[in-house]
C-alpha cells in the first residue's frame, strides 16, 4: 500500500489539469485533482450528474483518465457494470471509481448505492459533499445541514431556521453495510489519500466522503475553501474519522471542539440563523461528537 | 437438425448462452423470470464460463450496470418486461445515445394501473423513440433467431445501437415451442466476439456521456442515420444467417399477400393466429393476406409501403393503445402510405390489451368489418376487445 506520510510526498503528477469549468475555488474539483494523484490513469470515474458533471465539455476534458456520465441516481450501478466488464476483459486491474455529490448519494442514487455496498463490489465510492444539490443551485439535500439555508428551505417568516430536517448519518449506514467507510477533508490531504490509497488495495467496496466546500452555495470567498474545510473540522461539523469491520476510529482527535459559530460566521447561507438555531445545531455537533469519542476504537455498528 | 422443446423465456436464454455475454445484470419480473432463473442456473453449474451473472437491486439498476460494462467493452445481455422496462426508460435513451450495442429481451405485458401479468404491446412500444433497435418475435424459434441477430447487428460499426427482442408475455414466454437451438460453433461463426474500437480499456481513456454545447443535434443525427443504417445491415446479415442456419428473414414477414385485395397488419404471436384465420377465409374465396410487423425500429417504410401498396383495404390490428388517439401503429401505417400514388383505405382494431385472446374468430370478424368499410369507402377507428365502449 502507498503510504504518505506529510505533504512532500503527495505526487507532482496531475491527471486534472487545466481548463476545467469549475468555479474558483470548488471543493469538489479539489478533491478529484487530489484523488487521482492517488488512483492514476487507469482509472474510471463514474460520475452522478452533479457539478463535476461540466468538468468534460465536448469535446474537452481536464481529465487524463476515463469518465462515464450516466444518469443522476446510478452511479453505484453503473461502476458495478463497468467492474464486472473490466474484470471479464482482462482488465481487473483497472480502478473504479465513483465521484458523485451527496443528493445523488444520500437521497436519488441510495438504492444504487446500498446494493452496491451489500454486494461489496470493488470500487471505491466518493461523495463530495457539498451539503445540497449544488448544481441547480443549492437546494436541499438530505445531507443539507441543521440551520442552512437553502433555494428550497429559505428562512421565512413562518420558519427562521431554513433546514429543520437533521441531515442523514450517511457514514454510520454505510458501515452498516460492513465496508470501508471514511470521511476526509480537503484541508486533511495527507489523511484523504490515505485513506484512498488504502480504499485502493481493498478487495471490496469502500466509501469516502468528502466534504466539499462550495464557494458559491455556501457563500463565502473562494480564497477560503481550505480554511473553510479545515475549521468544519475543527468544530466538529465535519469530524474525521473511519469505520471498518463495524470499528469505529476516529482520525483526527481533539481535547475541545471550536465553537460552531467560528464555522457559522463565514458562510452566507448561515446568515441570519437566529440564537436557537445556532445553539441547536451546537447541541446536535456536541452529541455526535460525543459519540464518535465513545465508540473511538470500539464496535460502532 | 433436432429439435428441442422450449419456451421462449428458455430460448431467449439460450441467445443469451450462446452469443457467450460477457456480463448479464438482472431483475425479476413477471413473465421475463424464468428466463434469468435459467441462465442463474446455468452459471450455476458452471455452464456459462466467461460470463458474470449479476442480480441488481431494480430495473434501473440493471440497465445502468448494463452501461457501464458496455462503455468498457463487454457483451451485454439482459432481459425485462412491463413496469420494469418502465423504469429503465430513462437510461435506454442514455444506453442508444452512448451507442452501446447490449441486447434486450423484452417480455411484453401490459402496464399498471389496473395490474395485468398478460401481454400486450404498450410496454415494447412505449420505447420506440428511445434510439433502440427494436424487433418483435412471433415464436420462439424467431426469439432466439433475433437475439443472435440482433447483437450482429447492434454491433456492426456501421450502426453501434443496442437492441431489444420483444415476444408475447404468457403466449411465447411460458409456452414450449420445438425450436433448432443451433451448435456454439455455428454461432461463433455467425457472430465472432464483440471488439469495440471506441470503449474504454487499458491505456485508451475515453469519456462516454458528456455534456455538449451547440452538437446536441450531431449526435442526435448520427443515433438517427445508425438506425437507418442497420436497415441494410438487418438484410446483409440474411444470407450468412441461412449459410449457416438454413433459416432466413426479411424486413417484414408477408403472407399470402400477392394477390390480397385484404392486408391484415399485426405484431408478434397474434400473427400465427390470424395466418390460422387466413387459410380458413381463403378457402371461402376471401382475397385476405397478413403483413407481419417485426421490425419495429428503424422503421422500414420501403418494404411496409412496397407490401401494402397494392391493397384495396388494411385493418391495422393493434395490441396496445395511446388512449386518447387509437392504436399506436395505425397512424404509422397510414403515414407509410400517404405519399402512394393510390392509397388503399386503412381501419384501425384495437385487440388484446391485458391477454384479451386474439381468436381467430375475432381475426375474421375483423376482416368481414373492412370488408364493410371498404365497400362503405369509410374507414373505422374500433376498440375491438369490447362490444361498445
Amino acid at each position: 500500500m502507498q503510504e504518505f506520510k506529510s505533504l512532500k510526498d503527495i505526487p507532482e503528477q496531475d491527471y486534472f489539469t487545466g481548463g476545467s469549468s469549475a468555479c474558483a475555488g470548488c471543493g469538489p474539483s479539489l478533491g478529484l485533482k487530489l484523488a487521482l494523484k492517488v488512483l492514476g490513469p487507469e482509472t474510471i470515474i463514474i460520475n452522478s450528474a452533479g457539478c463535476m458533471t461540466l468538468l468534460p465539455l465536448y469535446p474537452n476534458t481536464p481529465l487524463k483518465a476515463s469518465w462515464i456520465h450516466n444518469a443522476i441516481e446510478n452511479a453505484a450501478s453503473t461502476a458495478a457494470g463497468a467492474r464486472h466488464g473490466l474484470d471479464m476483459m482482462g482488465n481487473g486491474d483497472m480502478n473504479v471509481v465513483v465521484y458523485a455529490g451527496d443528493g445523488a448519494t444520500y437521497d436519488i442514487g441510495f438504492a444504487s448505492l446500498s446494493a452496491a455496498a451489500a454486494k461489496n463490489e470493488r470500487i471505491i465510492y466518493i461523495c463530495y459533499n457539498n451539503q445540497s444539490y449544488g448544481n441547480t443551485g443549492f437546494q436541499w439535500s438530505t445531507a443539507t445541514p441543521y440551520g442552512s439555508e437553502t433555494k428550497t428551505t429559505p428562512r421565512g417568516k413562518e420558519n427562521p431556521t431554513g433546514t429543520t430536517i437533521v441531515n442523514k448519518d450517511m457514514l454510520k449506514i454505510m458501515g452498516a453495510h460492513r465496508v470501508y467507510a471514511a470521511t476526509a477533508s480537503l484541508a486533511y490531504p495527507v489523511d484523504f489519500l490515505n485513506k484512498l490509497s488504502r480504499a485502493k488495495e481493498r478487495d471490496g467496496f469502500s466509501y469516502i466522503e468528502l466534504l466539499g466546500a462550495c464557494t458559491a452555495g455556501w457563500n463565502y470567498d473562494p480564497r477560503l475553501t481550505i480554511k473553510i474545510s479545515k475549521l468544519a473540522v475543527r468544530c466538529g461539523m465535519w469530524p474525521l474519522y473511519e469505520i471498518e469491520h463495524g470499528m469505529l476510529t476516529l482520525n483526527k482527535d481533539f481535547s475541545e471542539l471550536k465553537p460552531i459559530d467560528e464555522f457559522l460566521k463565514m458562510q452566507g447561507r448561515y446568515r441570519a440563523l437566529p440564537p436557537d438555531g445556532v445553539e441547536r445545531l451546537q447541541a446536535l455537533i456536541n452529541e455526535h461528537w460525543a459519540e464518535l469519542k465513545e465508540y473511538n476504537k470500539q464496535r460502532y455498528v | 437438425m433436432k429439435q428441442t422443446l422450449v419456451t421462449g423465456n428458455e430460448a431467449a436464454a439460450w441467445g443469451a448462452r450462446l452469443v457467450r455475454a460477457k456480463y448479464i445484470p438482472n431483475f425479476p419480473i413477471t413473465p421475463q423470470t424464468e428466463c434469468i432463473e435459467t441462465l442463474a442456473r446455468w452459471s450455476a453449474d458452471g455452464e456459462l464460463p466467461g460470463t458474470y451473472f449479476d442480480r441488481m437491486e431494480s430495473e434501473h439498476s440493471v440497465m445502468s450496470a448494463a452501461v457501464g460494462a458496455a462503455a468498457v467493452g463487454s457483451r451485454v445481455f439482459t432481459a425485462t418486461s412491463s413496469q420494469g422496462l418502465l423504469l429503465m426508460h430513462e437510461v435506454l435513451y442514455i444506453a442508444a445515445g452512448m451507442r452501446l450495442p447490449i441486447v434486450m429481451a423484452t417480455i411484453s405485458r401490459g402496464l399498471a394501473a389496473p395490474v395485468t401479468l398478460w401481454s400486450d404491446h404498450n410496454d415494447f412500444l412505449d420505447q420506440r423513440d428511445s434510439g433502440w433497435l427494436m424487433f418483435h418475435a412471433e415464436n420462439n424459434q424467431e426469439v432466439l433467431d433475433m437475439v443472435l441477430q440482433a447483437y450482429r447487428i447492434a454491433e456492426d460499426p456501421r450502426v453501434l445501437l443496442p437492441a431489444m427482442v420483444n415476444m408475447d408475455g404468457y403466449v411465447l414466454s411460458f409456452t414450449d415451442e420445438p425450436i433448432n437451438i443451433p451448435s456454439p460453433e455455428q454461432v461463433e461463426e455467425f457472430l465472432p466476439g464483440y471488439d469495440p474500437a471506441h470503449t474504454i480499456a487499458k491505456n485508451r481513456p475515453v469519456t462516454v456521456g458528456p455534456p455538449v454545447l451547440d452538437e446536441y443535434s450531431i449526435f442526435r443525427a448520427q443515433n438517427h442515420v445508425a438506425s437507418r443504417n442497420a436497415l441494410n445491415v438487418i438484410e446483409e446479415v440474411q444470407d450468412d444467417f441461412e449459410k449457416i442456419f438454413g433459416r432466413r428473414y426479411h424486413l417484414v414477414d408477408e403472407f399470402m399477400l400477392e394477390d390480397a385485395e385484404l392486408v391484415l397488419v399485426t405484431q408478434g404471436s397474434m400473427s400465427t393466429t390470424a395466418k390460422a384465420a387466413i387459410l380458413e377465409m381463403r378457402d371461402e374465396g376471401i382475397k385476405v393476406g397478413l403483413l407481419r410487423l417485426r421490425i419495429i425500429r428503424p422503421w422500414p417504410n420501403e418494404a411496409v409501403a412496397g407490401a401494402l401498396k397494392d391493397a384495396k383495404a388494411i385493418a391495422v390490428i393493434d395490441r396496445n393503445v395511446a388512449p386518447g388517439k387509437g392504436g399506436i401503429m395505425f397512424p404509422e401505417i397510414i403515414e407509410t402510405l400517404y405519399n402512394l400514388d393510390r392509397r388503399p383505405l386503412v381501419s384501425g382494431f384495437v385487440v388484446g390489451l391485458g391477454g384479451n385472446p386474439q381468436t381467430e374468430n375475432k381475426v375474421k370478424e375483423i376482416t368481414h368489418k373492412l370488408m364493410d368499410d371498404l365497400a362503405a369507402g369509410r374507414p373505422r377507428m374500433e376498440w375491438n376487445d369490447l362490444e361498445e365502449i
